[in-house]
């Protein structure tokens, strides 16, 4: 092993360990704005540290102390306290490892040497998501089963029985799928959606099998425990599911695990549907040949945009009544020359490349793999945003309207796709 | 009067309401364009950016009570207990004494109200013969961390005054 190797595989790792934690702090915070904008409140924005708020984040901030600071309780009646505390970390360990395979940029060749950008470069691919997403349920079942608690124990009940049932037409629509991609490698899968149909058209799962992207969405969704499938958690008549006995840092860890899953899960339907790390209609060849264009066009457009983000900010970041000196504004002032410094320094960069790099080389390789993964992980924020945007759109199913989705409408549709799209694959050779 | 009664057509019957996905994408839109018009500007939402922006009490609004005084400042009150026999929360506490500057016979030496008890309904106001007792204060928030200092006596309550002018207040009990 070189050097080279052993940096490639910290870097790989921690990409994929630390991006979903680092992403809490934004599902957090976008959950609660956006929650807050869709019903014209304006959500968590007084948390500050010296009149800075970033907008909510450091909100979060706060919230992480104070759970980390509070008195960690295992009740009298817990009879299997090792299972009971086993239980958060099994759910958010099989969160954190379902993003190990998926891959966050195009293989990047450094040195003539290949590297697969995923946390463990194993073939395995989407089973190894289905895998370890079905395990994710131990936690909960444990959670549920070692509280001695009826609620929590019902609350685990229906969600291991929801997990069953959706986990069937998931892997069905999966079937369908892997038909038209030939591969389970995710990698494979997300390279194949690179190329363009017709030339104009991305050749995107969406495009490919809609009827599978619809059904793998909702079984999705219903995987990770989010309304409208939040039946585990019911608070009006669960109180709040399996996690009702604990407190403190092992709650926190159940509900960073929720959404560390949440963030694997859109990771997962953005390779499978919406075209993984690929930059839509630019493959990663033509980027990477056309090094010098893409920097120069890098090089103009970020700017522009970051006027348009700061005007943005100044607009909103703002006391909404009168204040002399508005001390909100002096902290938008602050922002936004962070921001353009930030910008300075990203030019600077590109116009380093723009004058030095050839195409081919392994800064061009590089800047490519960054920009792959700026990409993916838009896409991933743009899902998130999906799973909060229902969340605060559509009410609760009743239990038996799940299972009726699951089992009677959903698995019915996962089979007749997999017919569908069989004939057309034999027809077309 | 007979109940007003509205009949509602019942909803999600037609085959592509059965389908439910449509009908979820709209309102996946209705639930956007708020979220988009509040991202584009905050200016738009409804909330009030409550404590450095107050809101506006309008003159019949049950706030704190107040005790009134007669012009030379002794309390109007006559100790009938008319307020604590109403009250149906049975949060006020009169004790009453003689009263020696030939005004009226009785009036108070002690008069409690418990707020963390009171339900705000006004009862004690309406009772009151001497017009003696009014919540036109227009105090709304009325915190505290233990439960008694939410108890308060005759002096405190003789010593506020009250948030609106006289026209103010009869034009506000006649609005009610
Ligand atoms: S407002 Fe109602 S509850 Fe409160 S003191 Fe008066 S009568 Fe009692
Ligand atoms: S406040 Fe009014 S009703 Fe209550 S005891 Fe005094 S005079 Fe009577």
């Amino acid at each position: 092993m070189t050097t080279l190797d052993i940096v490639m595989v910290i870097v790989r790792v921690s990409i994929s360990a630390f991006v979903p934690l680092c992403f809490l702090a934004v599902c957090v915070t976008m959950e609660r704005r956006v929650a807050g904008f869709v019903q014209d409140r304006s959500g968590p924005n007084r948390a500050g540290i010296y009149g800075f708020r970033a907008g909510g984040l450091v909100q979060n901030l706060a919230d992480g102390i104070k759970l980390a600071f509070k008195e960690d309780i295992i009740s009298e009646h817990v009879e299997h306290k090792f299972l009971y505390v086993l239980a958060p970390i099994i759910s958010m360990a099989a969160a954190i490892i379902s993003f190990a395979l998926i891959p966050f940029a195009d293989t990047l060749v450094l040195d003539g040497k290949a590297y697969v950008m995923q946390g463990i470069p194993w073939d395995t691919g989407i089973l190894w998501f289905l895998a370890v997403t079905g395990f994710s349920v131990y936690g909960i079942i444990l959670a549920g089963w070692s509280s001695t608690n009826k609620y929590s124990l019902l609350g685990a009940l229906r969600s291991a029985s929801q997990v069953i049932s959706y986990e069937i037409p998931m892997g069905l629509a999966v079937i369908s799928l892997l038909i038209v991609y030939g591969s389970i490698n995710l990698s494979d899968i997300a390279r194949f959606q690179g190329q363009n149909w017709l030339g104009f058209i991305p050749m995107w799962g969406i495009f490919l099998q809609p009827l599978a992207a619809v059904i793998f969405i909702v079984a999705a969704f219903a995987e990770c425990n989010r309304t409208p499938f939040d039946l585990a958690e019911g608070e009006s008549e669960l109180v709040a599911g399996f996690h009702l006995e604990y407190s403190a840092m092992k709650f926190a860890v159940f509900f960073m695990g929720e959404y560390v899953a949440m963030f694997a899960s859109s990771a997962v339907i953005v390779t499978l549907f919406f075209g993984g790390y690929n930059i839509p209609f630019f493959s990663t060849d033509f980027l990477i040949r056309n090094i010098k264009p893409v920097a120069f066009v890098m090089l103009v457009i970020l700017p522009v945009f970051m006027f348009y983000f700061a005007k943005w900010i100044r607009r909103n970041n703002r006391s909404q009544y009168p204040r002399e000196n508005d001390p909100r504004e002096a902290e938008a002032t602050v922002y936004i020359r962070c921001f353009w410094i930030l910008i300075g320094v990203i030019e600077v960069f590109l116009l380093a490349i723009l004058a030095f790099a050839q195409p081919d080389t392994a800064a061009a390789h590089l800047l490519v793999a960054l920009m792959q993964i700026c990409t993916f992980l838009l896409k991933v924020t743009l899902m998130l945003f999906v799973y909060v945007w229902v969340r605060w759109t559509i009410p609760r199913f009743r239990y038996d309207q799940l299972q009726i989705l699951g089992w009677q409408k959903l698995l019915p549709l996962a089979l007749l796709n997999i017919f569908v799209t069989g004939a057309i694959v034999v027809a077309l050779g | 009067m007979a109940a007003k009664v509205k009949q509602l057509p019942s909803r999600g019957g037609t085959p592509a309401e059965k389908v439910y996905l449509i009908e979820i994408f709209k309102g996946m839109g209705i639930t956007l364009r708020h979220f988009l018009r509040n991202l584009w500007d905050n200016s738009n939402l409804y909330v009030r950016h409550y404590p450095e922006v107050q809101p506006n009490i309008p003159a019949h609004w049950r706030g704190r009570h107040r005790l009134l005084t007669h012009s030379d400042g002794t309390p109007k009150c006559v100790a009938c207990f008319m307020c604590q026999t109403n009250c149906p929360a049975n949060c006020i506490m009169i004790k009453a004494g003689e009263r020696t500057d030939g005004i009226t016979e009785k009036m108070p030496v002690s008069f409690t109200i418990d707020l963390a008890e009171c339900i705000y309904c006004g009862y004690c106001v309406e009772a009151c013969p001497e017009d003696a007792i009014r919540m036109d204060t227009g105090i709304y928030a009325f915190t505290s961390s233990n439960r008694e200092e939410m108890k308060i006596e005759m002096d405190e309550m003789l010593s506020l005054k009250g948030g609106y002018t006289e026209e103010e207040y009869q034009k506000g009990l006649e609005d009610e």
